[in-house]
């Protein structure tokens, strides 16, 4: 597909994104890692290089997609130059087991060769491997936000004590 | 710090003398509100982290204003974009309707 390259990009450079995608929860895991296959293959086909792979494991979905309540949550940080996620997302709309997907792009112009690759045989297996179904894995992530923290950000303000008058 | 709180407080009296006999209406209007993110540069604002994004929507799922999260602009921007992606992925909900 010869398509044209962005002239914003500094030659010989390329972007960083990050894809995630979510499965149907009854994906087994061979399906999971056949569509994490297809994955790679697109992206490494196309020049790409591949920072990361994680498996969110299966969450509870905040609202219904395609009829279903939970979903196999796949994270992909890349870098790669144009279209390589235009041809990602093309594959995934295809594939039925896919029912949500977003790419975000993060950073541009970056040389790949200086990014190290958190990479290796072990990532795709791991990735390919859902966690149990636990309702509270979706909780127990996103480790980095202190939990009762912003209490005060929503303390009604007229139940506060009122302020003495200076006169 | 107090200089701020001073300065408000200046402000403050002035809205007081207005509002008259409305009796302690104002109670938490001298309260300044620090951004979070400002104060604590380490949290960064992901829309991957929907246990911190909760904080800025409502139960029904609305983003809070800046009035009332006290955000400031940049941080309210960069949540919001936060919270449409979180919203595409299924983290948060688009919206909490009734039964």
């Amino acid at each position: 597909m010869a398509r044209l390259q962005s002239l914003r990009d500094a030659p010989g450079t390329s972007r960083e994104y990050e894809t995630v995608y979510i499965l149907r929860p009854n994906t087994a895991n061979d399906g999971v890692a056949e569509i994490n296959t297809k994955v790679k293959g697109i992206i490494e086909g196309m020049g790409g290089k591949i920072l990361k792979v994680d498996n969110w494991g299966k969450r509870r979905l905040a609202y219904e997609v395609a009829k279903e309540r939970k979903g196999i949550y796949l994270y992909w940080r890349y870098l790669a130059t144009a279209g390589v996620v235009e041809e990602t997302e093309r594959n995934l709309r295809m594939l039925d087991l896919v029912i949500r997907f977003m790419t975000v792009r993060l950073d541009e112009s970056i040389n790949p060769e200086a990014r190290p690759t958190e990479i290796d045989d072990a990532s795709y297996e791991r990735a390919a491997t859902t966690a149990a179904d636990e309702e509270d894995l979706f909780l127990s992530r996103g480790d980095a936000a202190p939990a009762g923290d912003d209490d005060d950000e929503y303390e009604n303000p007229v139940a506060e004590a009122p302020i003495g008058q200076e006169n | 710090m107090s200089r701020i709180e001073d300065d408000l407080d200046d402000k403050g009296d002035d809205r007081r003398g207005g509002k008259g006999g409305r009796g302690g209406g104002g109670g938490g209007m001298n309260r300044r509100k620090v951004c979070r993110f400002c104060a604590e540069t380490t949290t960064l604002i992901d829309y991957k982290n929907p246990q911190l994004l909760r904080s800025f929507v409502t139960d029904r799922g609305k983003m809070v204003p800046r009035r009332i999260s006290g955000s400031c602009a940049k941080h309210q921007r960069a949540i919001s974009v936060a919270v449409r992606r979180a919203r595409m992925l299924a983290l948060l909900p688009i919206t909490v309707g009734g039964e």
